[in-house]
Parts: C-alpha cells; structure tokens; sequence
C-alpha cells in the first residue's frame, strides 16, 4: 500500500558554524492509511520538527517530504498551504483555534481558505462535528468552551473535508486523563476509517494507542517498534 | 516617586523590547509637539516687539518722541504695538516745541528730528510708492537704522541712500530720483532695518519731507527716559517710544482699559482652548491603540503582581509608566525637532514676509507648554488601557483565558446623552448666531458631540461584529476580533471618526459658505463681457497726457491680438484732472424719486455715459428700443430700479481745488430726460447710471472722452490673460476685467485641499495604527491560519479587512456627528447676506455630498487598499512548532 507521508532520508539544521544545530539527520519514515504513528523521544529530540516538515510548514535541508504522492520541494508557498488545506490537518497542544470565530467557523477554515462556498462549508464542518460529537455547540466561540471541547473542535478541523493526514502535536497534553483518552479515541477512529496518522507524544500510555512507536533520539530514529515490511526499509526511493 | 521606580524600569525596558509599538507613538505624539514648536520658533522670530523693535525705529537713540498737536493721551509702554489715543481736544495748530520736550527730558537733552513718510516717483512710464526717512544718518544717534552695503551714506542736501527693493525696482547707486519735482541723487544702498521688500528711501529731514503738516518726530539723547517722563509728556501730547521703558515695562494693565483693548482677548482665548482640545483628543486617540496593546501584553505581568499582593494602583502604574516614558521621549525629541526645523524655515518664510524677521528666539515658556501637552497627551492615552488592565480578571488571565470585565451598560447611554447636549448646543449656537457667541457654543458642542461619540463606538464596534455573521472570512475574522479588542479598536475608530466629523463639519461650513457667495455676488459687468479701462498715474504737478492717443494704441493693440473679439469704445463726459484741481459731473433725479426706486442701481461703465444709440452705451435686453428712441429724440436717459416716466433732471458741475473743502465753482444744467428700469437680476449691472445724447453734450460744450473699451465674444481665461499683458504692456495704470460669474477663489480650493490631505493622513493613521497593532496581536490567529492552509497573501486579505472595518465604521460614526456642527455653523457664517439686488438672503446650507462620500467611502477603501498592498504576506509559524 501506497503511504500517505513519506519521508525520504530528510536532515534539518537550524543554524550555522558554531550554532549549527541538527534537528533531524537523515530520517526515513513512513505512513500508510489506517495506521496510527507514535511518535517518541526526549526533549530536542527533533520530534516536533518531524511534524513541521511533514505538514510543510518548514522545508528540510536535505532529503525530500511526499505527501501522497506528491514531493512537496516541487510546490511553492502558495501550493504547499493548498496542500494544508485539502490533504493534512494539524491537531495542537493548545489547540490554536481562533477565538474570534465560532467552533463551525473554526472547523470550517480550511475549506473556506479553499474558495468553498460558507453554506457547504458550513455544511461540512457540521459533519466533523458531529463526528467528534460536539455538533451542539457549534455556534459556540472557543472561550465559552472546555479544553476537552476544544481539542474535539480542532480534531473536527483536521478532519473536515475527508483529508487523509493527521499530522498532531501532544493533543492530549493541556487535558485531563479522561478527556485524553477521548480524543486518543477519536484520532484512533479516525485512522481506522482510512486516514493516516502521526502523534507526537511523550506519554508510552498514549503511544499504546498506536500501530506503531518511532523514537527519536538526537535527530536520529534509534529504535521502531510494531510492523514494519522490511523491504520498505529497504527501498527508500519508492513511493 | 519609590512606588514609581519598579513601574518605570519595566516601562522603559519594554521600550526598548517592542521598538515598533515605540516608535509608533513617539510618531504620534512628537509629530504635533514638531509641527507646533517649530510654528512657535517661526512666528516668535517673526514677531518684532519690545526691545527688538526698538532699536529699528529709534537706532542709537534713548527714545522717539512724536506729536501731532496740544492735548494730553495715553499710550501703551510700547506704541508701536499696543497704539495710544487722546483723551481730550487736540489742538493740531499749536504743535510742540523743542523747549517743552526739554522742560521733560532735560535742559541738555539732544533732540534730532526725523521725518517719517512715503512719496512717489516716476520710472520710465510707471508710477511707484515708497517710504521716505528723512534724518541725519551721519549723525551716530541714527545708528543702525541703516546698515551701508555699497557706496557711501547722504552728506549734503540733494543725496539719499535706498534699500535693496528699491534696486530691485531699476534704481541704481548714481542714479538719479524725481520726487516732487526735486532731483535726488542715490549715493548709496544697503539695508533698511525695518523694510525687507518695500522700497525705502533715506535722506537729509530737509528732502524728506513727511507731507504731514502737523506731525513732528525727534530722536533724543538725554539717557534713559522713564515711565514716568512718558507719562509727563503723554499729558502736553508726544508719544514716546523709550528703550529704557521697552527693556523693563510698566504693569500696563490700566493702561489698556484706557486704550480700550482686552474685548477680542477671550475670543482669542476660547479658539485656542478649542483647537488644543481638539487636537489633545486626537493625539490621544491616535496613541490610545498602542497603548491598549502594551496593556494586553503586560495582562499576565500585571495579573502576576496582582496575586504577589499588588494593588490596582500598582497594576496601573506599570502602564501609565510607559506613557510617562514614551510621552516624555516623544516631547523632548518633537522639541529638538521642531526648533531645528523652525530655526531651518526662518530663511524660507522671510521670502514672504515684508518686514526683516528679529534675531532667532525660542519662546521657552510656550515650548515649555507645548512640552506638556506631549506628555499629557501621552499620559491620557496610557489612563483608559491602565484602567481597563488593572481591573482585570486575574485568576483567568493566570489560567491563560482572557480577563476583560464587561463593558459597564451606562457608558454608551452616558455617550447619547453627551450627543444630545451637543445637537441642542449646536442648534441653540445656530439660532442665537447674531449673538457672535454662537460660534463658540457650536464649537464647544461639536467637542461634546465627538466625546460623546467616543463612548458610542464600543456598541457600534461589537454591533458590527454581530452582524459580520454572513461576511467573507476575512472580513468576519477583522470585525469579530476588532470587538474582542475593544481597548485597542475603540480609540483607533474614534480618531478616525473624529477627524471625519472635523472635516465633514469644515466641508459644510465652506460649501455652505461658497453657495452664499455665489448667491450674492455682485457681477462687475454683464455675464461674458469684458472691460479694459485706463487712468493716467499722475504725480503732483505733472500734466496728465491726452488720452485719446493712449486709447487709440490700446484699442489698436486689444485689435491686433484678439482679432475675434469684438471692441468697442464706451465714451462717457471726461473727469478732468489737472495739477490745479479736478471737475466732477453728476445727474441729479428730483429729490422724491433720490430713494427707493430711483437710484440704488449698480453700474460697470462711467457713471455718465455718452452716445447716440443704446448700443453703443452697450445696453442690452428689452430696453434697446426704449432707449433708442429717446436718445434719438435728443432726451437723456437716466436708469433706475423701478422708476419710469419723464423726469427733469439735473447735470451738476462742481470744479475742486486741491486742499479746499468746497467747490470752488458749481454749474446746474436741466436735462430733459426719461427714466428707464433696469432689471438687474435678469441683465446684470447697468452700463451707465445716465446716457446723454451728444446733441446735449454739444449744447452744454461738455467734454467727451473715451472712458473704456468693452470687449465681446469669445473671452475664454486664456484670451483675457493675453489682453492683459497687451494693455499693460502699452501704458501703466490698465485694468482688464472680465465677468465669468462667481468664481471660488483660488486659496479657497487651496484651503480645502489642503483640509482634504490632512484629513487623509489623520485617517490613514489612525487606521494605520489599528491595523498594523492588530496584526501583531494577531500572530497566534495568523499562525493558525497558516498550518491549517491559509494561502500567504491572507495575511493581506486580513490587514485590509482589518483597515475597511475600522476605517468605514470611523468615518460613517464621524460623518454623521460632523453634520451636527457642520449644519450650525453654517446659520452664523451664511445668514444676512444681502444679493446681488439688495435683496436679504441667506442662510444658506450646502452639504458638498462628494467629498462626503469620498471621505465615507473612498477613503476607507483606498486606506484598506494601501495596507493590503504594504501588509507582509508571510505567514508566521505556530509558536509550539517554531
């Protein structure tokens, strides 16, 4: 099976000379559909870089990001945040929902950004919604809403519109036990109904939701644990 | 000052950190601080007063003395400025001697006369005025009231030095000067020290001759003249300018009770109130956002200290400290700026400026002053955001939500009421307009009315924000997050309201104003028609030269460079002028018929005009064949309002003489004549009040002259220009003049666009301002956007939405309470007019509805345009993923 991301041999330095850090070194990693990725490690690990370059919000300094298919080097600025909007969603910490717009409008963004008329796309977010379960309060401005409520609203606005990446940064770390697990629930679901997934975490209680652990240590993957067909390793080049 | 410290040290090192927001209202506040600092330094170089001025009119001299007559005055410490009157009879025939003057200043006292006046002479075919000073420049007492540049100073009767306007006008050092007829050589030029671009000649008193018979004029040594010795001399009837009493003046005030003055003083008084007001309320709002912004970044500093055990007093210090520190910055560096930029102008506004300016001063009170409007302007700002912050909701900001108390629900109710006592003050200011007070009371309601409005804007902000439900994304995004801002929008939106309301209220006053000028002109001659007329200058004694050969080469030289339009002469009896005297000639209607409907006609050509037909009078209209008739009869035809019918009339001929105070000889001749209405409302004013036939003129041996030519058809501006030059260039003393009507004159225009560009760039300010603070407050909102696919040019999308929502909301609000004064003001300027036919009219009220859409509208689009334009359209990252 073809993966949704692909990161082929992909290093990241910030910096120069005496400051020269390397985030990431020459790392290859995989997602397919259906699968749910942990992604592990220490602080300075490179994990959160992992997922900017993935979402190509940043681009690496060797190696190359494809995104079902499509290498993203070859998509300019305008082409890379189209990319956002139709394939990946991104999934935050805090949430980052803007407080001046109401939970539908939230969830709605990504397809309005994408030129989609607002009833569709109304239409749409309400859909998300009411797969996370929170379609009653959707006229509802983030402030008036609970952490948990919160992180439902922006699993809704990674999902809406059928896209196949999930791309989410410590989801559960700003809530409780209980309403972490919810949302682990939800991102689990949402990659068994065909989506690709990978959640960055500390928590080896979380990444027992996943498929699969990558760890990362120093910018290098040091250990992978779960399935993985040995070829694929192998075959870096391939799609 | 030790609860101060910690609140300035972070105020001043978060200066330091946001330069942007810094710089941003050190703009805003110094830019006004410059702008008047340096208009300070520039009208008080200007200004010559007091000492200054005193050693320009009395040079080496202790004091000037000046009488006119016997009688006691009062004057001011400085007469030059503050003026003097007499208080009795003056006996103009028994002048003051040198000996009284010496009863008062001293047996010893050396008194050296010095003539002040002004004569003309002749260059080539033009006659010019000038300044005469008649005094003895080698004597060292009239030092400095000349300073030498070329040639040598006057030593003998015959010689005079000029300044440079006097070269300016052809005259050169060995030149000679004709004035009344006696020949003066220039032996020297250089600088007068009062006059920069008025042509002064200086000579011995014996060829400078004032002309006035009565006025007398010393300089006087004796040493330093007191108040005291002034006062003794007011009372037999000299002015005294004394530098002992200029360097070190007397308490004046019964002084100017005497003189009368001190009515205009509050008038001056409350304008001025009124302006630093207005521009205080502007200042601070246009630096009101920078200051709510600091105030939401220092939301969890503040919530901190709160829980360590702060008070709100401590809380509010943080901000109001950081508009101590800005503001005083900002002043201090406006001040610095605007001397410079003042001691730089000097040389620049000097061109346009008659009088030498004094030596460079910096008034230190009043830049003093201006030093503090900076800071409280600064401080005002910071007052409402430190307010707002130290009420916060602590416990909310601590946990990361937002800690804004809600609005209190009386404060747009307080803002309505405000409005309302500004329309009634406006309407009570319009209706009481005789008063001469209703000025004021308009323009203290329209400050009422705009801090009314202030209080307003929260509710129309969060209104727009409610219904921003069906706009496109961006636009929804900038209204809702423009409500949730509040502290930072409401003053940005009221700064552009407020210079809305300003320009829209002057916009109706002028258009209201223009229309009543337009409605009451009094056309100079009939629509279309243009007049060239000519007089001789003449100086005493010099023969006038014989007109007709004069008119001829005008008439001639009109012909040949307008070949299209039509010349005609208009010849009218000669008002004879000769060295001796002059005649007047006048056409008297019995007296029943002097008022009212008989005279009162305005008239463009000579008021008795000779010619055997009305067209060539240049009658026009439904009289022609009226007057024809009668001027074919031989009957002289008299114009009227209203009056018809024959009448007999009366040619009264008086000859003058020069000096005398009546007609040495008067001649009546009756006329046989018919009165003619003439409509002035319909054919504009007459051409003549009387048109004699010359079968009367021949009979009464009355002198006949060309009086002017009168010019028809195509009289486009370019063509009038190029007729002008002709004449001029004929002979001195033509005036060409065509009616196109009423014309807005030229500063008029200047002036409202000069209104126009500054209303502008207020507005773009403070839409700037929001906008640009919106943005950066927006970062997180902005990241978000970006990692879920906004495209990098949404950036812009936003800024510009941001600017339309502020903008239109600004200047629909500002619109609207502008009309309040616009509308009053408009009774007071425009009401009691009289038209063009005597008719009462007036007031008048014209809303110039362009310039209000344009500023409604169009301005807040094109502001959107420039920031969307300007506006970054990188998107920043997610500060988690950074």
């Amino acid at each position: 099976m073809n993966a949704v991301l692909h990161l082929a041999s992909v290093s990241r330095v910030h910096g120069e000379g005496a400051t020269e850090v390397h985030a990431l070194r020459s790392v290859t990693f995989r997602a397919h559909p259906g699968e749910l990725v942990a992604v592990m490690g220490p602080s300075g690990s490179g994990k959160s870089t992992l997922l900017t370059l993935a979402g190509g919000l940043d681009a690496p300094t060797s190696g190359s990001v494809w995104i079902e298919g499509t290498d993203l080097a070859t998509l300019d600025n305008a082409g890379r945040a189209r990319m956002r909007r139709t394939s990946v969603g991104y999934v935050f910490q805090d949430f980052n929902l803007i407080p001046a717009l109401t939970a539908a409008e939230n969830v709605a963004l990504p397809r309005e950004l994408d030129g989609e008329k607002g009833r569709i796309a109304r239409r749409l977010a309400l859909t998300a919604l009411e797969e996370v379960g929170i379609v009653d309060l959707a006229d509802r401005f983030p402030d008036e809403m609970s952490g948990g409520q919160q992180q439902r609203v922006a699993i809704a606005r990674a999902i809406v519109g059928e896209r196949r990446l999930i791309l989410a940064d410590e989801p559960t770390g700003a809530l409780d036990t209980d309403t972490g697990e919810e949302i682990l629930r939800l991102l689990r679901a949402r990659c068994d109904a065909g989506a690709a997934g990978v959640m960055v975490t500390h928590e080896a209680r979380h990444a027992a939701w996943a498929d699969r652990v990558v760890f990362l240590r120093d910018g290098v993957v040091v250990d992978e644990t779960g399935a993985d067909e040995p070829e694929i390793l192998l075959a870096g080049d391939r799609a | 000052m030790r609860g101060w410290r910690p609140a300035l040290r972070i105020a001043w090192r978060d200066a330091l950190r946001h330069r942007g927001r810094s710089i941003l209202v050190l703009v805003m506040i110094s830019l006004p601080v410059l702008a008047v600092s340096a208009a300070a330094v520039v009208i008080k170089t200007a200004e010559v007063s007091g000492v200054e001025r005193a050693d320009r009119v009395l040079g080496a001299a202790d004091a000037r003395v000046r009488t006119e007559g016997r009688g006691a005055l009062v004057q001011a410490p400085d007469p030059l400025e503050s003026g003097w009157t007499p208080v009795g009879e003056v006996d103009l025939d028994a002048p003051l001697t040198e000996d009284e003057l010496r009863a008062v200043l001293g047996q010893d006292a050396r008194l050296v006369p010095i003539e002040d006046g002004s004569a003309a002479t002749r260059l080539d075919d033009r006659v010019f005025d000038f300044s005469t000073i008649g005094v003895d420049l080698s004597d060292p007492i009239a030092e400095g009231l000349f300073e030498l540049e070329a040639g040598r100073l006057p030593d003998a009767p015959g010689e005079v030095v000029v300044n440079g306007a006097m070269l300016d006008k052809g005259f050169a050092v060995g030149d000679e000067l004709d004035v009344a007829g006696t020949a003066l050589r220039i032996v020297g030029a250089g600088r007068d020290a009062t006059a920069y671009d008025y042509p002064v000649v200086l000579g011995s008193s014996q060829d400078m001759r004032s002309g006035a018979v009565n006025l007398r004029e010393w300089l006087v040594d004796a040493g330093p003249v007191s108040w005291s010795q002034v006062r003794e001399l007011n009372a037999i009837g000299a002015v005294v300018v004394s530098r002992a009493v200029l360097a070190d003046p007397p308490d004046d005030a019964s002084m100017s009770e005497q003189l009368g003055y001190g009515t205009g003083q509050e008038e001056t008084y409350a304008v001025a109130a009124l302006i630093i007001v207005m521009a205080l309320i502007e200042v601070v709002l246009l630096a009101g956002p920078a200051f709510a912004v600091g105030a939401r970044r220092h939301a969890r500093t503040l919530a901190l200290i709160a829980a360590s055990g702060g008070t709100p007093a401590q809380a509010r210090r943080v901000i109001i400290a950081s508009g101590v520190v800005l503001g005083l910055v900002a002043s201090v560096a406006g001040l610095v700026l605007g001397v410079l930029a003042g001691w730089a102008a000097l040389p620049f506004v000097q061109r346009f400026n008659g009088e030498w300016f004094g030596p460079f001063e910096a008034p230190w009170p009043y830049l003093a002053a201006i030093v503090v409007f900076g800071l409280v302007s600064a401080l005002l700002a910071s007052v409402v955001p430190a307010w707002l912050a130290s009420r916060q909701d602590v416990v909310a900001v601590l946990a990361g939500r937002r800690g804004d108390r809600r609005p209190r629900a009386s404060t747009p109710v307080v803002g309505l009421v405000l409005l309302g006592i500004g329309v009634a003050a406006s309407a009570y200011g319009a209706v009481t307009a005789g008063g001469g007070s209703g000025a004021f009371w308009i323009a203290g309601a329209a400050i009422l009315s705009v801090l009314g409005m202030i209080l307003v804007v929260p509710v129309v902000v969060s209104t727009v924000a409610r219904l921003a439900g069906r706009l496109p994304l961006t636009a929804r995004y900038a209204a809702r997050d423009a409500a949730r801002h509040r502290a930072r929008t409401v003053p940005a939106v009221a700064a552009v309201a407020a210079t809305v309301a300003g320009v829209v209220a002057l916009g109706i006053a002028n258009a209201s104003d223009e229309e009543s000028n337009e409605a009451t002109y009094w056309p100079q001659a009939p629509m279309g028609t243009g007049v060239v007329s000519w007089g001789p200058n003449v100086l005493p004694g010099e023969e006038a030269p014989d007109p007709e050969p004069v008119w001829s080469s005008i008439e001639q030289v009109v012909r040949e460079t307008v070949p299209g339009v039509e010349v005609e002469r208009t010849h009218g009896l000669a008002e004879s002028y000769d060295p001796n005297g002059w005649t007047s000639q006048q056409v008297v209607l019995p007296p029943d018929l002097e008022d009212g409907e008989g005279w009162g006609l305005s008239v463009y050509g000579p008021s008795v005009a000779v010619s055997d037909t009305a067209a060539g009078a240049g009658v026009v209209g439904d009289v022609l064949g009226d007057v024809d008739r009668a001027l074919a009869a031989g009957r002289t035809v008299v114009f009227t309002l209203a009056a018809e019918g024959d009448v007999e009339a009366s040619l009264v001929e008086e000859t003058w003489r020069e000096g005398s105070e009546q007609a040495v000889d008067r001649r009546v001749h009756r006329l046989d004549a018919v009165m003619v209405p003439w409509d002035q409302a319909t054919s504009g004013p007459a051409p003549a009040s009387t048109i004699l036939p010359t079968a009367v003129t021949d009979e009464l041996g009355l002198e006949v002259m060309t009086r002017d030519l009168r010019l028809t058809g195509d009289l486009d501006e370019a063509t009038e220009t190029r007729v002008d030059e002709a004449v001029r260039g004929v002979t001195d003393g033509t005036y060409t003049y065509v009616e196109r009507g009423y014309e807005r004159p030229d500063e008029a225009v200047v002036v409202l666009l000069v209104l126009g560009a500054l209303g502008g760039l207020l507005m773009l300010g403070g839409t700037l301002t929001a906008t640009f603070l919106a943005l950066s407050d927006a970062r997180p909102d902005l990241a978000t956007l970006s990692a879920v696919g906004a495209a990098p040019r949404t950036r812009r999308r936003v800024a510009a939405s941001y600017a339309v929502v502020v903008g239109l909301v600004g200047s629909v609000l500002g619109a609207a309470v502008g009309f309040i004064p616009g509308v009053a003001i408009s009774r007071p300027l425009t009401a009691a007019q009289m038209g063009p036919s005597g008719e009462e009219a007036g007031p008048f009220l014209a809303v110039p509805w362009l310039l209000v859409a344009v500023i409604v509208v169009a301005l807040p689009l094109l502001t959107a345009a420039v920031v969307g334009l300007t506006a970054r359209s990188r998107l920043p990252l997610v500060a988690r993923l950074d």
